[in-house]
């Protein structure tokens, strides 16, 4: 576990997308089951393009999203977060002891050149590509455990043709999502590349996709960096049999150098959909031929306390957290900077959730308990505080000012504004608060890696409650 | 010394330069702070050691071996033709550079083309009518048009004459043939975009430059031998004014084609070399920023090269002895 307190938030996102007569007629059939749809849809993107399409390699979640399109993957999620199989037979099961995950892929998975997809590809791609050290997998970690102080890989193994089972020796309730994201490559295409991550970076067939056969609704046309992304129908996409050809002939995904381009391009109607920002919203709802869409999502905004040793040492106290969690109000984040697109979140269970129960959650931060003398009561009840003219005024043992190093993310409006409000509303029960803004790279490097001084740890995320970050923190917002 | 030998000398100068430029380019990237690492990095969750896996990423991409090993072997692998692989897009640099190169040579060089046959022909018109209304007028279009940013101008074209007329697409289509009218159409407002700010420098060098010369005492004579005005400008006065334009405008190409024409590209969605060269910047991809410094270096050398040989057109006077 880390040493870190959290106070959560939960946020929304927000979609955009054109209402053109084409898409009406859309709709009609999408809600009839049966696709005569046709036509290019057109997403318009800004920032930087994916850097690849070969998924081992993706770093970016544009990449991601790029080769989603051509690979369904296991699971999806529906609107209200449901889990949705797509390559899955049927669910993925865990044995009673939470130690095996046995997954049977649909026996209509094909490769591009007609070989079936099989459980021993899936266990060739974890084994010889994920869990190698010549391809230095970015997220190998997700598929390790901890075993008498050394970090393993797990044990996956092919039961037939078309299932296989991931074997770990310990118990953890998150892996199951980690299995539900996996990919899987055609052995019979990567096995001439092993051991040569060079070639394997540059082999054509992973770079455009050429193996995808039926995985996904679309296959790949054409990549312009920097431009756009052609993807065309796949006529042979497994679900195809039972709901109908994918959408549309042409999913585009083209990139603007600037959001103001592109939503220019969206008040033209030269784009079908792209994403807006909160402020942006009033501004499209009042054009006749565009519809704004609010589509929810899982993620949350957290505060983090460190309580480690280089943190300030009052975090350490239940009470001191609780007063901070107290004075910040979450409502006002909601508000001012999300403009109402978001929720207050007590946990990091989402509330979509058949596992969210909010018996027993103190709801810090709103309502009772967003209170700014209560929380100044509770600093001096933590001995942070002293009684002077009848006001409490919150100081430490010392009786000098309270100061916080808060951390956070540079280049990000929204976390830009959400630490001057937190510096705001800590600054009204009486706490300075110094903000410094790096990069997520160096809050990853100098802020949540650490070792114990003077050992010869290799640097992790958390090695023991006497570890350290190279740089000290008290606050982190990320 | 022949015209031949002094070319083949300052071609030489040229490789030197550029091999000068490139290396400290080389070096310079490779002891800033950065590494490829960091943007796998910024994805990852706080639960992964990010120290195994930032040493696993510099060896994928062999920037983890001693920084004189990286350099010979990029050296080799340039000599045989070999540009390096782009892991910022996944591609070979030379595929990359041979795909994106001509959507910014096209737009350059209609650019170019319409500032200096405007910028010179404004100039001219400016310097013959000097402080008449024209002049007054032509040199407030001349200051706001070089005052003007290109990223403002660009994004007022497009709301104006895309979203608002609807006479244009908001972004550049690269799927259209590259010589058709409808790509010659749709480079219209990019093409205004970057050519503004260059005509009007243009027409304000060309017309001091012609005031300059109009009082010499060669354009003195002419007139005093009867000669029409119009020759006195073109013959005497405006192929005199043209040497020190001449520089400038080739010292401008060179800029444009190094990535000056970045900011139109991201404007209109261009995929040129000046946006996919800042992309390479910000995602420390090495071998892409190398290959377009070396190239912007050649091209900055060839286009001094060209302005020395114009000069002795313009001038017969000036000899390379």
């Amino acid at each position: 576990m880390s040493m870190c307190g959290k106070a959560a938030l939960l946020s929304a996102g927000i979609g955009l997308s054109g209402c053109l007569e084409a898409s009406k007629d859309k709709s009609t059939n999408l809600t009839s089951g049966v696709s005569k749809l046709g036509g290019t849809f057109i997403d318009g993107a800004s920032g930087a393009d994916a850097e690849t399409l070969n998924w081992i390699l993706a770093a970016d979640a544009t990449s991601l999203g790029y080769i989603g399109l051509a690979l369904d993957g296991l699971i999806t999620y529906d609107n209200k977060f449901n889990i949705v199989n797509r390559w899955l037979k049927n669910d993925i099961r865990t044995s009673d002891d939470g130690l095996s995950y046995t997954v049977t892929i649909s026996d209509d998975l094909f490769w591009s050149d007609g070989k079936p997809v099989t459980a021993d590809d899936f266990v060739y791609t974890m084994k010889n590509l994920m869990f190698s050290d010549w391809m230095a997998y970015t997220y190998a970690g997700d598929w390790m455990e901890e075993i008498d102080g050394k970090s393993v890989y797990v044990e996956p193994v092919a039961e037939n043709e078309t299932t296989f089972t991931i074997h770990r020796k310990t118990v953890d309730p998150e892996f199951l999502y980690t299995v539900t994201d996996l990919l899987v490559y055609p052995k019979h295409i990567v096995s001439k590349y092993e051991g040569d991550v060079k070639a394997f970076t540059q082999a054509p067939e992973l770079n455009n996709l050429s193996y995808t056969g039926n995985l996904g609704p679309y296959r790949y046309k054409e990549w312009i960096r920097n431009d756009k992304i052609v993807m065309e129908r796949n006529p042979d996409y497994y679900l195809g049999k039972q709901n109908g050809e994918p959408y549309f002939e042409e999913y585009v995904i083209k990139i603007f150098g600037t959001s103001a381009a592109r939503h220019a391009a969206m008040e033209a109607g030269d784009i079908t959909s792209t994403g807006i920002d909160p402020e942006q919203v009033m501004k499209f709802k009042a054009i006749p031929t565009i519809q704004v869409f609010t589509i929810p999502t899982s993620g949350y905004r957290v505060l983090q306390y460190n309580m480690r040793d280089n943190g300030w040492p009052g975090l350490r106290e239940k009470k001191v957290r609780q007063a901070l969690s107290m004075a910040i109000s979450k409502e006002k984040i909601i508000q001012q900077i999300l403009l109402g697109f978001g929720e207050p979140a007590f946990s990091f269970i989402p509330k979509v959730s058949p596992w969210y129960d909010e018996a027993g959650l103190s709801m810090f931060g709103i309502g009772t308990l967003y209170d700014k003398n209560r929380a100044k009561q509770l600093m001096k009840e933590a001995g942070y505080g002293i009684e002077k003219n009848g006001e409490i005024q919150v100081v430490d043992k010392n009786g000098g000012k309270i100061k916080f190093n808060f951390v956070t993310i540079t280049g990000s409006a929204v976390h830009e504004s959400m630490a001057y409000l937190i510096k705001q509303e800590l600054g009204d029960i009486g706490i300075d608060v110094d903000i410094k803004f790096v990069p997520w790279e160096t809050i990853l490097r100098k802020y949540y890696m650490n070792k114990v001084p003077g050992s010869d740890q290799p640097e992790r995320n958390n090695n023991g409650p006497r570890s350290v970050s190279e740089e000290p923190w008290d606050l982190i917002y990320a | 010394m022949s015209m031949k030998s002094y070319i083949a000398k300052r071609l030489l100068h040229t490789i030197l330069i550029a091999w000068g430029v490139m290396t400290a380019a080389f070096f310079l990237m490779r002891i800033g702070p950065h590494s490829p690492a960091d943007k796998y990095l910024a994805t990852l969750g706080a639960g992964h050691n990010v120290s195994q896996v930032a040493a696993a990423i510099e060896s994928r991409y062999g920037v983890d071996r001693p920084l004189y090993e990286q350099y010979f072997t990029y050296i080799t692998s340039l000599l045989h033709g070999d540009w390096g692989w782009s892991f910022s897009t996944s591609m070979p640099v030379s595929d990359l550079i041979r795909t994106h190169w001509v959507y910014s040579f096209q737009l350059i060089l209609l650019s170019s083309i319409v500032a200096i046959l405007l910028g010179i022909t404004i100039g001219i018109f400016s310097a013959a009518r000097k402080n008449t209304t024209a002049d007054h007028i032509t040199t407030f279009f001349s200051f706001a048009g070089i005052s003007i940013p290109n990223f403002w101008l660009g994004m007022m074209l497009i709301l104006i004459f895309s979203v608002k007329l609807g006479w244009f697409k908001t972004y550049y289509d690269t799927g259209l043939p590259m010589f058709s009218l409808s790509n010659l159409y749709a480079l219209i407002l990019p093409v205004m975009t970057l050519a503004t700010g260059m005509m009007a420098g243009y027409s304000r060098y060309v017309r001091s430059s012609m005031l300059e010369n109009m009082n010499k005492d060669y354009v003195r004579t002419a007139r005093a031998k009867g000669l029409p005005e119009s020759i006195v400008l073109r013959r005497h006065v405006f192929r005199n004014a043209l040497l020190p334009v001449v520089t400038i405008i080739m010292l401008d190409m060179s800029g444009i084609f190094f990535g000056g024409a970045y900011i139109t590209e991201v404007i209109f969605g261009i995929p040129g070399l000046g946006w996919m060269s800042l992309k390479a910047v910000f995602s420390d991809d090495y071998s892409v920023v190398l290959a377009v410094t070396l190239i912007g270096a050649f091209v900055t050398l060839f286009f001094n090269l060209v302005a020395d040989i114009a000069y002795t057109y313009l001038d017969p006077r000036i000899r390379y002895e």
